[in-house]
């Protein structure tokens, strides 16, 4: 304990030096570059991205500096979220952001959370609070539709975005089902039955009971159990309007005919 | 003003959302969190697609068969008692009131079941009217519903070829605030004046 209690001591101590050296150099910094930055904003615009590449450093390092550094694209229209880079740096894996500001949970992903919990509860009537990692993603690159469109987030990103909601027991979390990663917002436990439905509606988008019963064996009443527990939930809709049996469609395939 | 509408008489496909595709979306769900989502998209599908096509009404049987509430390509269609349900939710508080029935018994299939498709409220249209007048500098000056509707002077506002009745109901609109008078005789010779 007491350890411990001294090694916070200490840093905390060499942190505050090395914040105040940040912090005046990051002052330095910021008045020279605003007094010129101003003039023009599209020029303005191109030289942040440059500034923020320059001094990477600083912003991984220093959270005043940080924040300042937030604080200034949200000024001027430049979205945080926004990271058009992430296609490029794909191969090396993680975004532009998560290598730029290292593997922290940082204000970032707070506001990335903020959306995503923001689009499930927005798409939770439709899909039951069951939302594929993809479509939230496709969502949150479509934006608001006012301003700072265009947001580019990678799987990496969503992923750590729900995970720093953790600590509040908001009952966000990754599950997988097959092979889909889906954001559940509804605190619920799936059975095994349920799962398997689900996973296996994924592959034409919809079941029916003697699908089930054929391709898992399953008594017709435990099918149409499931199937009858998971439209309660509102995580299957259902067709009627199919001349031989009724289908039981996923929700995530509404936004999958997108471009078809 | 650039016209953010395109004209009427447009041809170019009105870009149905993901939600058309979705053959479930043809059958109303059971489960009624679902439906209520359900029908806040039918809702803002009958509004873009009227909105895009200028329609200022609707009727049930009428639009049965337009590809509004039929897609033949998943060969699935909205039943007519759905489209009345859809239609009636549009029209309550919580479907934010974008619809009005005509007649009394417009609801229950009498009438057609014909109603108002409110895209723009006559309250937004009034706004819209009134922000042209003061933009034109055209208060005090008299003019024909005519002229308002279908004149030279306002092609390419977005109130021109608004259908007569709804542009009446949204000067209305204006006369009881005080900012219009409506005179004159006769449907084609009603005149306003612009405060």
């Amino acid at each position: 304990m007491s350890s411990s209690r001294r090694g916070v001591g200490l840093s905390a101590f060499s942190t505050t030096a090395l914040n105040n050296a940040y912090a005046n150099h990051g002052t330095t910094l910021r008045t020279a570059h605003l007094e010129s930055l101003r003039t023009q904003l599209s020029v303005f615009q191109q030289l942040l991205h440059q500034f923020s590449i320059t001094h990477a450093k600083e912003i991984r390092s220093n959270p005043t500096f940080r924040a300042e550094f937030a604080r200034m694209c949200n000024a001027i229209g430049v979205d945080p979220l926004a990271s058009s880079h992430t296609s490029k740096d794909s191969k090396s894996g993680g975004s532009f952001w998560s290598q730029m500001l290292g593997g922290s949970v940082n204000d970032f992903y707070f506001e990335l959370a903020v959306r995503v919990v923001e689009v499930c509860r927005n798409y939770r009537g439709e899909n039951g609070g069951l939302m594929g990692i993809e479509d939230v993603k496709r969502v949150v690159r479509k934006g608001r539709g006012v301003v700072g469109g265009g947001i580019e987030v990678s799987d990496d990103d969503v992923r750590r975005a729900v995970k720093s909601l953790e600590p509040l027991g908001s009952g966000f979390t990754i599950i997988d089902i097959g092979s889909t990663a889906m954001i559940r917002s509804v605190p619920k436990e799936l059975s095994t039955d349920q799962s398997t439905v689900l996973e296996a509606v994924q592959i034409q988008g919809f079941v029916t009971v003697s699908m089930l019963q054929i391709n898992l064996s399953w008594e017709k009443a435990r099918a149409g159990a499931v199937i009858e527990d998971l439209v309660a939930d509102s995580l299957l809709w259902v067709d009627l309007q199919v001349e031989d049996e009724t289908e039981y469609w996923t929700p995530g395939f509404i936004h999958h005919s997108d471009g078809t | 003003m650039p016209d953010p509408l395109p004209p009427a008489y447009t041809n170019e496909t009105f870009p149905f959302p993901p939600h058309y595709s979705f053959p479930p979306f043809f059958t109303l769900q059971p489960n009624p969190l679902t439906r209520t989502s359900q029908l806040q998209s039918w809702s803002s599908l009958i509004l873009s697609y009227t909105r895009h096509h200028r329609l200022s009404t609707l009727s049930v049987v009428e639009s049965y068969n337009t590809p509004l509430f039929h897609n033949p390509s998943l060969n699935r269609r909205l039943p007519t008692s759905d489209i009345r349900e859809i239609l009636t939710y549009m029209s309550s508080k919580d479907g934010g009131e974008r619809v009005e029935w005509i007649g009394k018994h417009g609801k229950d299939g009498g009438a057609g079941g014909k109603c108002w498709v409110y895209w723009r409220r006559p309250e937004e249209w009034a706004d819209v009217l009134e922000s042209w007048v003061e933009r034109t500098g055209q208060k005090g000056v008299v003019l024909t519903l005519y002229e308002i509707g279908e004149g030279d002077a306002t092609v390419g506002a977005e109130f021109h070829g608004l259908d007569p009745e709804l542009l009446q109901k949204s000067l209305g609109v204006l006369v009881k605030k005080g900012r219009a008078q409506i005179f004159g005789a006769g449907e084609d010779q009603l005149g306003v004046k612009f405060f």
